[in-house]
């Protein structure tokens, strides 16, 4: 999942993107309010944290354009101006939810996969497609009741493929989402993720979870049973 | 008290003024109007007794009588109002006018030759008359000489009636004129006074909100007022906007650096030890702390002049779309009920800080249900409403053991049981700045029900 954190308190933005990285999000900051609408335009994000007190351009106007450029991916706002007048504004201008400074990550963590589940169409944290079942607040995949061991990565990719589960997706937008701009981005690794991913999930070659779909991408192909 | 108005006070003292300056003139008028007629009478007597002492022989009976046709006729006839008498210096009258028959009218008696007497004579009917008698010592043709007292009257009814006449007319002409310069002066003073009730209608509009300051065109002794009110409506929004702005920043300079050691408290390097932890807690207390007092600061308390009254379905609309928004997860059903045309004479902010916190807490412990009910409550005496606001949500509820304690104030804030929000002390803060108050009732739902009353500022 590849997140955008605009907040332009250094320290702040720095230990925020260490562990939204440790949580194993794409992470992109932006110091400004300019900066975070050149990213949130140009980045296929699925996510975007706002600070509402930011230089150049005031986080409710980001929030603003974004919207009127129709950027759907969901917002949040971070703010230490908790006035419910500018909380009510903000979600108003296009956010969805906001957190007050200061906050514990766990629960910033805990409304971002909120806010990510929904805009995937889950309304709630346990994703089942079939006999598989995603729990987005433990990380844990079962197959039938029986848990099967991911790496971090592997995770991130069922994550997503499950998130949008019956949709179509390429593998560059996948290498966008999943790896940070310095990485590399030899899309045969992708491949190899998701040929590990098959094994793990589908040892029998039963149930098939993920088809690929030649020159298109690839898709989960069990049907959503929750949400 | 309000002291009586201006146009009322000038009326009344120019009232005063005129009937003090017309009394004397009635005074002064009556005074030289009865003096001239006076003096007219005297002369009219005179030549009357000249006539008639002119008009006199001997007569061989009585001494000495007038010949008739050579005095007026009245002194002749009955009641005509005009009277005459010789007398002899032995009390006999040698002659008497025929209008003094039945009149019972006397006359000076003892005058010496040559005096000459004027005097109010009394009949026993009550009329009155006004008398010059003369003493004559008269020559008769034998050389005899006789004093003989010669007098004539005029009855002085037609005189009373005269002036009964002239003083009606006196009054009445005054009245008229007095009448006409009171009307004439109420008219005046409504054009001049109307200044000031556009400045009075014009603050009555600033006050309902209708206007942000009164407006301009005012004579210039009125300037000097209706410039430093805009100045000062001005100057009390422009502060509160740069109140709240300052303290919005410090908020902002204090909660950065407090989500910072937050977050490295969070880190995976430290998040383990048990100093972190305390730290965390630290952090916590402080923010509490801030966020109470921040926004006890931020409350206007105001009486919200020159600003448009609140509308109370938008802003609880905007709060409830926002806070579908925030807990969409939950399901929940947001009823709201606000009565027609409802607003509020207040801060908007102020308002919005109220409601959002009591919603707040509703939408995270309702089961189902939340319920907003905005009423407005009128005085009978004040042009604005107030505002009640109820609250209701089927959560757990609160224990009543506990109304008192959750409503306690901010500072004491170390003894709040951790995890339960702020949300309510600051709550009823602003409550009370703005003059309201805060109960926790009994609900319909089963949950809470919080009741704010604010009255009409």
């Amino acid at each position: 999942m590849r997140v955008l954190v605009v907040e332009d308190e250094k320290a702040l933005r720095e230990s925020l993107v260490e562990q939204l990285k440790e949580a194993g999000f794409n992470v992109d900051a932006a110091a400004d309010g300019e900066e975070g609408l050149y990213c949130g335009r140009e980045f296929a994000l699925d996510l975007a944290i706002v600070d509402l007190g930011l230089p150049k351009l005031p986080g409710l106007e980001l929030i603003r354009k974004l919207r009127a450029e129709s950027k759907k991916y969901p917002i949040l706002i971070l703010t230490a101006r908790d006035r419910w007048q500018d909380k009510v504004e903000g979600l108003q201008a296009g956010a969805d939810d906001y957190v007050a400074k200061p906050f514990h990550f766990e629960e910033l963590h805990a409304r971002m996969q909120a806010l990510l589940r929904r805009s995937g169409g889950w309304a709630q944290p346990v994703l089942r497609c079939g006999p598989v079942a995603l729990d987005s607040r433990t990380q844990e995949v079962t197959v039938d009741g029986k848990r099967v061991e991911l790496t971090s990565f592997e995770y991130r990719i069922l994550e997503y493929l499950i998130h949008r589960a019956g949709e179509v997706i390429s593998k560059t937008e996948l290498t966008e989402r999943l790896y940070a701009q310095d990485f590399d981005r030899d899309s045969n690794t992708i491949e190899v993720f998701i040929g590990r991913l098959r094994r793990k999930l589908d040892p029998d070659d039963t149930i098939k979870p993920i088809e690929t779909l030649r020159g298109r991408g690839y898709r989960f192909a069990l049907q959503r049973e929750s949400g | 008290m309000p002291t009586r108005s201006l146009s009322a006070r000038l009326l009344a003292s120019v009232s005063i003024l005129l009937i003090i300056f017309f009394g004397i003139t009635i005074v002064l008028l009556d005074l030289l109007f009865r003096d001239l007629s006076d003096r007219a009478m005297r002369e009219r007597l005179e030549l009357q007794l000249r006539t008639l002492i002119s008009a006199s022989e001997e007569d061989p009976k009585a001494g000495l009588a007038p010949t008739l046709d050579r005095i007026e006729p009245r002194f002749s006839n009955p009641g005509s109002g005009l009277y005459g008498e010789i007398l002899r210096n032995d009390g006999y009258p040698a002659w008497r006018s025929d209008s003094l028959a039945g009149t019972g009218l006397e006359f000076a008696a003892q005058l010496k030759a040559g005096e000459k007497k004027y005097h109010e004579v009394h009949s026993g009917d009550g009329s009155v008359a006004f008398s010059l008698s003369m003493g004559i010592e008269w020559e008769f043709n034998n050389k005899k000489t006789r004093l003989f007292v010669f007098s004539v009257a005029e009855s002085l009814e037609p005189y009373y009636a005269q002036l009964d006449r002239f003083r009606v007319q006196l009054f009445g002409g005054f009245a008229g004129v007095m009448l006409l310069l009171l009307g004439t002066l109420a008219v005046l003073l409504r054009r001049l006074l109307s200044p000031l009730r556009r400045v009075e209608q014009e603050i009555e509009a600033v006050e309902a909100g209708e206007l942000t300051e009164v407006g301009t065109g005012y004579p210039r002794e009125l300037l000097g007022i209706t410039t430093n009110l805009n100045a000062l409506l001005t100057s009390e929004r422009e502060r509160l906007a740069r109140y709240r702005n300052t303290l919005g920043n410090l908020a902002h300079s204090f909660k950065t650096p407090l989500a910072v050691m937050r977050n490295l408290l969070n880190s995976s390097a430290v998040s383990d030890l048990p100093i972190a932890r305390q730290l965390d807690e630290q952090v916590g207390r402080m923010d509490d702390i801030v966020k109470y007092q921040l926004k006890r600061a931020a409350a206007s308390g105001g009486t919200g002049l020159g600003t448009a009254p609140v509308v109370v379905s938008d802003a609880l609309e905007a709060l409830r779309g926002a806070l579908l928004k925030v807990y969409i997860e939950r399901n929940l059903q947001c009823e709201l009920h606000v009565d027609e045309g409802c607003v509020y004479f207040g801060d908007r902010e102020d308002l919005t800080e109220i409601a959002g916190n009591l919603l707040d807490n509703a939408f995270k412990w309702a089961r189902t249900r939340v319920r907003l009910t905005a009423q407005r409550t009128s005085k009978p005496t004040g042009r604005r409403d107030g505002l009640t606001l109820i609250i209701e949500d089927d959560g757990p509820g609160i224990p009543a053991t506990e109304h008192d304690h959750v409503l306690e104030r901010g500072a004491r804030l170390d003894e709040r049981v951790s995890g339960q929000g702020i949300g309510l002390s600051v709550v009823r803060e602003l409550v009370q700045l703005n003059g309201g108050v805060v109960t926790i009732g009994t609900p319909d739902l089963g949950g809470a029900r919080i009741e704010v009353r604010l009255p009409p500022v």
